[in-house]
């Protein structure tokens, strides 16, 4: 049982490394980064506790809010789900992906206190 | 027309019984009448004042034979005054053996004043100084003049004034149309409540409408249309002390005529001391006088009935008082009533002219209590032992004072009866009393009857502890017995009882209740800051935070990731200085700013990047198409 799924990841990991363009691999890196940063935010939440509670939550509200959004650039700018999104260039993506985080980081650091 | 007719009477008849069913609230007493006689016998300092005075006091039925007022009144007349004769004449008629000197001037200027150009107050005047000095006047032509004057001022003291000239004209004179003004007049009289009547213009008006009307009644003969007799009694008679001598004399008046008119006598009932009859005092007395305080002798009182309030039972039924110096005296105990409360409804006969001649009284008979049987005993609960039963006479005290403890409950049993009749009591208060004293402390129960009005009272030292505060020691009892209908209220200290109580939780000796005493102050607690957690683990957990940059920074570089695109046209340079500049507001923002500021220089900055931003992707999608085109080519 094991076997099948060390396989099925071995395997899964093979395909990514090969047929992955490598502008989403960059942008999957920062998926990353984003990820433990948040995960990281809410280890502190639970070990130490909810104070100050509106930083935690715009810190943590931050992480998810940009995870999304890279996301979504990723999505549109994924040469095989061009049919999608014709009127969408990869550059216009770009820039909707900075006009929603500055939006973003605006309420973020409002919240932060 | 026949059934009209029976319906209207018996419409004036049922009205006329409710007005007789009111009785007077308001009376002159002995004292208030005393009081106006004093006030009318003040030394007077003019004619005007002697007038009110003389004439005043004779209304009150007091003569003033002084030949010090005849002589002050012949000094000071004035013979071209209309009033000053006017004055002179009418006290001089009052005074026996005063005369005043009349010349033919005098009885020419009197004359003339009698005309319709003068004053209804010159014509009364005019009219009254001839018929006490004994002058001839022409009647009709009296009459004449007040009725022009009555229609030209139709105000009420006109008429009243006309009212009193009328009476002193002779009988043959037409007195119709005056007499009739009476009933008019009456009509303006403002009804306050169903109680009072009375002129807007005040008590004197009101008075002296009373006199000029019975006055003129009594001269032609003929019953006054006045039924409200009694709120008028109210209305004048309310005012015990008066201001001003004219007042005086219009009450005086008022009483008067009121008391010995031909027509309506208002009468006055009203017990002597309180209506409370008891063995000491078998006799109710009642006194029957007219609103001048004088007795009735002609009258003759009756019971119509007497009901006991509580039972309403009759006792008394068309039973005669007897008259006995002026005051009329019923022997009510010789009917042997029940102590309590009793309705008699009175009855005064003798003279048609009566009114309000049926009273209402509520008599109150008391009597004596004694306590029979009164049985003391300790009973154990458990009904082991059997209880011991002392008696104790009133007003001895026990000899032996009782103890009851946990276990036990004390009782007390007795009977209230009337001392004379031995008929079985429940009086009002029937209260026992345990004083403490040594603590001061008392508490009171309340002793119930039983449906054989024996009474009982029991004591159960544990049911109680609460009142007792659970404090043991010797408590005096007390038996209180009080009604309104006892002649005597009863505190007798019966016996001593020893009480034992369980758990005795209260301290020895009672500290009045801290009530008052400063209580302990309250420090403010202003809000404590919330725990934080130490710097060195927030500080760790920052680093920490932070450490997946590296980590990006790594991969990018282990991706390949590269800024060899760079083309360094202005269009990138400054969306990239934009860029940053965004972001170094964003950090003000959070050290500096408020949103408002921040959205000012954020819209500046960010239309800035904007367009440097839209130039350089543009720059980069036309490269991009480029190469895809040439890619394709190749």
């Amino acid at each position: 049982m094991s076997n099948s799924v060390i396989s099925v990841i071995s395997r899964f990991l093979e395909e990514y490394a090969s047929s992955t363009p490598n502008k989403l691999k960059v942008i999957d890196a920062y998926l990353l980064y984003i990820m433990m940063t948040g995960a990281l935010q809410f280890l502190y939440c639970l070990l130490v506790g909810t104070f100050p509670f509106n930083s935690f939550l715009s810190g943590f509200i931050s992480c998810v809010g940009s995870f999304i959004l890279a996301v979504c650039l990723r999505i549109q700018i994924n040469p095989q789900n061009k049919g999608e999104f014709l009127s969408i260039s990869p550059e216009r993506a770009f820039a909707d992906f900075l006009f929603a985080h500055t939006v973003l980081h605006l309420v973020v650091i409002n919240f932060i206190g | 027309m026949y059934p009209f007719e029976g319906l209207f009477s018996l419409l004036v008849l049922s009205l006329v019984l409710e007005t007789q069913a009111l009785t007077p609230t308001h009376h002159l007493t002995t004292t208030d009448v005393a009081r106006l006689q004093a006030l009318l016998s003040q030394p007077f300092t003019d004619l005007k004042s002697a007038y009110y005075s003389v004439v005043g006091l004779s209304k009150l039925g007091i003569s003033v034979a002084d030949a010090a007022t005849c002589r002050f009144i012949k000094s000071n007349l004035d013979p071209s005054s209309v009033e000053s004769l006017f004055f002179a004449a009418e006290a001089s008629q009052a005074l026996p053996g005063c005369e005043i000197p009349v010349s033919n001037d005098t009885r020419d200027l009197l004359l003339a004043t009698v005309s319709e150009d003068s004053t209804a107050s010159q014509i009364h005047q005019s009219v009254s100084a001839l018929s006490s000095l004994g002058l001839p006047l022409a009647s009709q032509e009296v009459v004449s003049a007040l009725k022009a004057r009555i229609s030209k001022e139709d105000n009420v003291l006109t008429i009243i004034l006309a009212l009193q000239t009328a009476s002193r004209l002779s009988q043959q004179a037409e007195l119709g149309e005056i007499l009739e003004e009476i009933e008019d007049l009456a009509a303006r009289l403002d009804d306050l409540g169903g109680v009072y009547l009375q002129f807007e213009e005040g008590l004197e008006a009101t008075a002296l409408f009373v006199s000029a009307a019975y006055a003129l009644s009594d001269h032609v003969d003929m019953e006054p249309p006045i039924d409200q007799v009694i709120q008028l009694v109210n209305s004048i008679f309310s005012k015990k002390s008066w201001d001003s001598l004219s007042e005086a004399f219009s009450v005086a008046s008022a009483a008067e005529s009121l008391s010995s008119n031909r027509f309506h006598v208002p009468i006055i009932v009203s017990a002597q001391g309180p209506a409370a009859i008891s063995h000491s005092q078998p006799f109710l007395r009642l006194q029957v006088t007219n609103v001048l305080c004088k007795p009735l002798s002609s009258a003759s009182v009756l019971v119509e009935s007497a009901t006991a309030t509580s039972s309403k039972s009759a006792i008394l039924s068309q039973a005669p008082f007897t008259l006995r110096d002026g005051v009329f005296e019923l022997n009510f105990m010789a009917s042997q009533p029940a102590s309590g409360y009793y309705q008699f409804s009175v009855a005064i006969a003798g003279d048609s002219r009566f009114v309000a001649n049926h009273v209402e009284l509520k008599v109150k008979v008391s009597t004596r209590v004694s306590i029979n049987n009164m049985d003391l005993s300790v009973v154990d609960k458990d009904q082991s032992i059997g209880p011991k039963t002392t008696r104790v006479e009133y007003p001895a005290k026990a000899k032996a004072s009782f103890m009851a403890d946990s276990h036990q409950i004390f009782a007390m049993t007795f009977q209230l009866v009337d001392e004379t009749t031995g008929v079985e009591l429940t009086p009002h208060q029937t209260f026992v009393r345990l004083h403490n004293q040594k603590t001061g402390q008392e508490v009171v129960f309340v002793a119930e009857p039983d449906s054989k009005n024996l009474y009982k009272f029991e004591l159960d030292t544990t049911e109680r502890k609460t009142e007792f505060d659970s404090i043991s020691g010797t408590y005096a009892l007390y038996l209180m017995v009080g009604d309104a209908t006892l002649e005597n209220p009863i505190l007798w200290n019966v016996a001593d009882v020893v009480l034992k109580f369980l758990d005795e939780e209260a301290p020895s000796t009672i500290q009045a209740k801290t009530l008052y005493t400063p209580k302990p102050e309250i420090q403010h607690l202003f809000i404590l800051p919330e725990k934080k957690p130490p710097t060195v683990v927030s500080n760790e957990f920052t680093a920490l935070v932070l450490s997946p940059f590296l980590l990006l920074l790594i991969l990018w570089f282990k991706l390949g990731a590269n800024i060899s695109n760079f083309t360094l046209s202005p269009s990138t340079v400054l969306f990239h200085i934009g860029h940053a500049a965004m972001l170094g507001l964003m950090y003000v923002y959070w050290t500096h700013l408020n949103m408002f500021q921040t959205l000012k220089y954020l819209a500046i900055i960010g239309s800035f990047t904007f367009l440097a931003g839209n130039r350089m992707l543009a720059q980069k999608a036309v490269k991009r198409l480029v190469d895809n085109l040439a890619a394709k080519l190749l």
